[in-house]
C-alpha cells in the first residue's frame, strides 16, 4: 500500500460541501449530558455504552477498526463485542472487571453526552457514589430475566443520595425473554415503587437489548408494543443539574484578584442562583456587607452571572472576606454552622477512627474537625438505619460532626452547591468520605462524655496568651487549639475542644 | 434573560474553577507547557482564570533539544508577548550521554529526555503542583484520570492511591512527599481544543497548517526534516510534500499528514470530519500494549 493511502486524512463524505458546513460543525453544542451507568457486572453494562457509542456517537475510524479486527463476539452472538470501547486500564482488561470510573465523551447532533461508567460489585459502593455524584442523570441497568434486584435497590438509593434528579431503567437482554411486554410490566412496576420512595424528579424504565440494539438509537422492530422513547431520545431531553441548581443564590469564595492597583476581584463560581450589578451581597461568617459595582472576565464585563459562571465579583466596598466566605443575600443566608448533620459514604480503605485527626471540606472552606460521632450505618437495601459507632469503606454513615470553627454550609437538599462535603485526613490527606448536610446548626454541641476537653481558659492562658480578641487572633486560637487536638489524638487521646460560647450578632464574643 | 450556556462556555467555566482551586491550595505551581494547541488554550485558560491578575505561576517547558523549529520561535514569541515567566529545562546529562530520538528506541528517549527531564526540573523547583493540558478522551489509561492526580515521593503514579473525587470538589491536601498533576482540560475532547482555537480566535503553531515541507518517509510514517540531525537512510530520500501534524511533539518522533487545510478553518473542518483519532501521529504510543499507562506509573506526563 501507497504512503499516499496510509496517510492521506480522508476527504470528508460530502467533500465538495466540506468548508461549506464548518460553520455548523463549530457551532457550540447546546449544553451538556452527564450520564452515569450502573448495573451489575452481567447485565451488560459496558456493552450497553459500547452500543450507544457505537451506533450514536462521532467515533473515530480506527477506533472501529479496532473493535472489528479483534475479532471478539458479544457472548453468544456474531455480533462485534462493543464492551471494547470501554476497557481502560491493564490490571481491569486482564480481570475483566471493571473496578474504576471511566469517563467517555461524544456528541449527538445537539448535545456533549458525559459518559460515566461505575463499577457494578457491592465492594465498589464508593466508586459509584462518587461517580454519581457528577451525574445529571443515570442508567440503572436490569437484566430482563432477573430484573429489579437488591442490587438495583442499593444504586437507586446512592443515586438519590448524592443528588441525581432523573433516573432511567435500563431493563436489558429482551431478546432472552422473547421480547415480552409481561415480563417488562412487570419489572417498570417493581422499579415504579422502588423510585416513589426516594426525591427523583423523572424515573423512566425503557426496554432494550444492548447487543442487538433495540430501544438504543433506533425504535425496536421487536417490541412494538412499546411506544415511548428510545434511550438517546430521552437522554436528549434530560436537562442539567446546573440547570436545575435552585434559585437561591451562593458565591464560594475561591481566591482575591488584584490588577496592583484598585481592583480587588472576589472570584468564584456561581454555585446556585444568579448575582447582577447591584446587588447586596452578605458574608454569613462576619455578616460584612457591600454591593456589586463590577462583575469582571477577561472577555469584558458582564451584567449579571448565573450558576456555573466563573467570575470575579467587585464590590463597593473592601469587606475582609477570603477563601472560604460564602457570599449570598441578605434574605437567604446559609447558616454558620458549628455542628453538621451528615450523610457520608465512607471511601477509604481505612475505616473510621476515633482518634485519627481530620478536617472538613466544604464548597472552597477547609475546617478543623473537633469531634465526629457516628451514629448509624444505612442499609441501602432497606433504608433502615441502625446504630453503630463506626465505619469503614463503602458504609453509609449518619454523622454528626463538631466543627473547630464556623463554616458557612447549607442543607444539601435545598442548596446543593453549598451542601456537599469531604472528611479528609489531616495527615495523609487522603479524601476519608463524601457526603452531604442534612442539617445545620449555629450552636455548638456540648463535648461528648470519655473524651479530654481542651478548655478554653487552659489554652488562653498558656499557649495562646501572646494573643488578643480581635478576629485574625480568634482564628489563630482556633488553628492552635486544634493542632493541639490533632497531635493528641494522634497519640491515642479522644480529645474534644471545648466549643465557643455563642456568637451574638455584631457583639464580641470573647473567647 | 441571557442564553442558555454552550458545551464551550461550561467547559471554560469548569476550568477556570479549577485553576483556582489548585492555586489557592498549592504552594508553589507551575504550567507545564509543550507549545502544542492544548497547550496554548491551557494557557488562555490561565489567563482567563486569573484576570486581571497575571498568571500566578510560571511557566515550564522540557526541552528535549529535538522540538521542531518553529515550535521554539513560537514559545519564546508567546513568552515575551504575554509577559509570562518561562522556565526551559532540559536533561543536560542526557544530552551528553548522547540520548537521541534517531539511534535509540523512543522509549528511551522519552524515559530520559522527557520523564527524568520533567522530574528534575519538578525538583531543582520545588514545585508541588504541576498544571497540564492532558485529557481524558487522549487515551484507555487517562479516561480514569483524575482532575487532581496525585504523585507520591518520586513522582510515582499508584493507580490504588488516587483520591475519588465528588461533586466539584477538589482537595488539595498533600501528604508528606506528595505532589500533584492537575488537569483543567480533562473533560474536553480533541474536537473541543479546536472548536475552541476558532471561537476564541487563538494563534497557534504553523505547523499545524499544511505548507510545503522537506519530508522523508520512514516506516511507513511522514517525518519532516527539520533540521539536519535527520537524514535519509539508504533508500530513502528527502521530498517535498504538503503536510500538516495533529500533533507536535520531538519532530523525529511525529508523523505528518498529508493534507490542504492551511487555514485555521480548514484544520477544524478536517479534525472534525478525522477518521483516525489523534494519538495515531505518536509514535511513542505504539511500542507496546498499555504503553501510556506504563509511562504513566513511571512519571511521565
Amino acid at each position: 500500500m501507497s504512503v499516499h493511502a496510509l496517510h492521506k486524512i480522508q476527504p470528508a463524505r460530502d467533500s465538495a460541501s466540506r468548508l461549506d458546513v464548518v460553520p455548523n460543525l463549530v457551532r457550540d453544542l447546546s449544553g451538556i449530558t452527564h450520564l452515569l451507568t450502573c448495573g451489575s457486572v452481567d447485565d451488560g453494562k459496558s456493552t450497553l455504552i459500547g452500543r450507544m457509542l457505537w451506533d450514536a456517537s462521532d467515533l473515530y475510524e480506527d477506533q472501529r477498526e479496532n473493535v472489528r479486527k479483534s475479532g471478539r463476539k458479544a457472548a453468544g452472538t456474531d455480533l462485534p463485542d462493543f464492551s471494547m470501547l470501554l476497557d481502560g486500564l491493564v490490571a481491569e482488561r486482564e480481570q475483566g472487571i471493571t473496578i474504576d470510573i471511566a469517563w467517555k465523551y461524544f456528541d449527538s447532533p445537539t448535545r456533549r453526552f458525559v459518559i460515566i461508567d461505575s463499577p457494578g460489585h457491592e465492594q465498589y459502593t464508593r466508586n459509584m457514589a462518587s461517580g454519581a455524584s457528577h451525574a445529571d442523570v443515570a442508567i440503572v441497568l436490569v437484566d430482563a430475566r432477573s430484573g429489579v434486584k437488591k442490587q438495583t435497590k442499593r444504586h437507586t438509593a446512592i443515586l438519590d443520595l448524592v443528588g441525581v434528579k432523573h433516573v432511567i431503567l435500563a431493563v436489558n437482554k429482551m431478546d432472552l425473554v422473547g421480547w415480552s411486554e409481561d415480563v417488562f410490566r412487570k419489572i417498570e412496576a417493581d422499579f415504579r415503587t422502588l423510585s416513589w420512595k426516594f426525591n427523583f424528579w423523572d424515573a423512566t424504565a425503557i426496554p432494550l437489548s444492548a447487543v442487538f440494539g433495540d430501544n438504543v438509537t433506533a425504535p425496536s422492530s421487536n417490541m412494538a408494543w412499546y411506544t415511548g422513547p428510545t434511550l438517546i431520545q430521552h437522554l436528549e431531553k434530560t436537562p442539567s443539574r446546573a440547570s436545575e441548581a435552585g434559585a437561591v443564590f451562593r458565591f464560594p469564595v475561591q481566591t482575591i484578584l488584584r490588577d496592583g492597583q484598585d481592583f480587588r476581584g472576589i472570584a468564584g463560581t456561581v454555585s446556585s442562583g444568579s448575582v447582577k450589578v447591584g446587588d447586596e451581597l452578605v458574608d454569613a461568617l462576619s455578616n460584612a456587607s457591600g454591593r456589586v459595582v463590577r462583575i469582571a472576565t477577561m472577555d469584558g464585563d458582564l451584567e449579571s452571572a448565573a450558576a456555573g459562571q466563573a467570575v470575579a465579583l467587585q464590590l463597593d466596598v473592601d469587606i475582609d472576606v477570603s477563601r472560604g466566605a460564602v457570599l449570598s443575600t441578605r434574605e437567604m443566608l446559609p447558616v454558620a454552622a458549628q455542628t453538621v448533620e451528615a450523610r457520608f459514604v465512607w471511601l477509604s480503605e481505612d475505616a473510621y477512627s476515633p482518634t485519627a485527626g481530620y478536617l472538613l471540606r466544604t464548597s472552597t472552606d477547609l475546617i478543623p474537625v473537633s469531634n465526629i460521632e457516628i451514629k448509624a450505618l444505612l442499609d441501602l437495601e432497606t433504608m433502615a438505619s441502625r446504630p453503630a459507632r463506626s465505619c469503614g469503606a463503602n458504609d453509609i454513615a449518619i454523622a454528626k460532626i463538631s466543627l473547630g470553627r464556623a463554616a458557612a454550609i447549607d442543607v444539601f437538599t435545598e442548596t446543593p452547591g453549598t451542601g456537599t462535603l469531604l472528611l479528609v485526613d489531616s495527615v495523609t490527606g487522603a479524601t476519608m468520605a463524601g457526603g452531604i448536610a442534612t442539617s445545620v446548626n449555629a450552636k455548638a454541641e456540648e463535648p461528648a462524655e470519655g473524651h479530654f476537653v481542651l478548655k478554653r481558659d487552659v489554652l488562653a492562658n498558656g499557649l495562646n496568651r501572646d494573643l488578643s480578641m480581635n478576629s485574625k487572633d480568634r482564628e489563630e486560637f482556633m488553628r492552635r487549639a486544634n493542632e493541639v487536638a490533632i497531635i493528641l489524638r494522634a497519640a491515642g487521646v479522644a480529645v474534644a475542644i471545648e466549643p465557643p460560647p455563642p456568637l451574638d450578632d455584631g457583639m464580641d464574643p470573647g473567647l | 434573560m441571557t442564553a442558555a450556556p454552550s458545551h464551550l462556555d461550561l467547559l471554560e467555566a469548569e476550568s477556570i474553577h479549577i485553576f483556582r482551586e489548585a492555586a489557592a491550595q498549592f504552594r508553589k505551581p507551575v504550567m507545564l507547557y509543550s507549545i502544542g494547541k492544548d497547550s496554548t488554550v491551557l494557557l488562555h485558560l490561565a489567563r482567563k482564570a486569573f484576570f486581571p491578575q497575571p498568571v500566578p505561576f510560571p511557566l515550564l517547558h522540557v526541552d528535549t533539544t529535538w522540538k521542531f523549529r518553529d515550535m521554539i520561535a513560537f514559545r519564546d514569541r508567546t513568552a515575551r508577548e504575554l509577559g509570562l515567566d518561562l522556565i526551559v529545562y532540559t536533561n543536560v546529562d542526557g544530552i551528553k550521554r548522547g540520548i537521541n530520538p534517531i539511534d535509540h528506541a523512543p522509549s528511551i528517549h522519552t524515559d530520559v529526555l522527557k520523564t527524568q527531564a520533567l522530574k528534575q526540573a519538578l525538583d531543582k523547583y520545588g514545585f508541588d503542583a504541576a498544571f497540564g493540558g492532558a485529557r481524558r478522551d487522549e487515551e484507555a489509561s487517562r479516561a480514569k484520570e483524575r482532575i487532581f492526580s496525585f504523585r507520591a515521593a518520586g513522582h510515582r503514579w499508584d493507580p490504588r492511591k488516587q483520591r475519588p473525587e465528588m461533586w466539584n470538589l477538589l482537595n488539595g491536601r498533600l501528604g508528606t512527599g506528595e505532589s500533584v498533576r492537575v488537569f483543567p482540560m480533562s473533560n474536553w475532547t480533541e474536537k473541543d481544543v479546536w472548536r475552541y482555537i476558532l471561537r476564541e480566535k487563538l494563534e497557534v503553531v504553523p505547523l499545524y497548517f499544511a505548507a510545503e515541507r522537506p519530508t522523508i518517509v520512514r516506516d511507513g510514517q511522514i517525518l519532516m526534516q527539520d533540521d539536519e540531525r535527520l537524514q535519509p537512510r539508504a533508500g530513502e530520500k528527502v521530498e517535498m510534500r504538503k503536510i500538516r501534524f495533529r500533533t507536535l511533539g520531538d519532530y523525529p518522533l511525529t508523523a505528518a499528514v498529508e493534507s490542504e487545510a492551511d487555514t485555521i478553518e480548514a484544520v477544524v473542518a478536517e479534525t472534525l470530519n478525522a477518521q483516525t483519532s489523534e494519538r495515531q501521529g505518536r509514535l511513542i504510543d505504539h511500542d507496546q500494549a498499555g504503553a501510556m499507562e506504563k509511562k504513566k506509573q513511571e512519571g511521565y506526563f
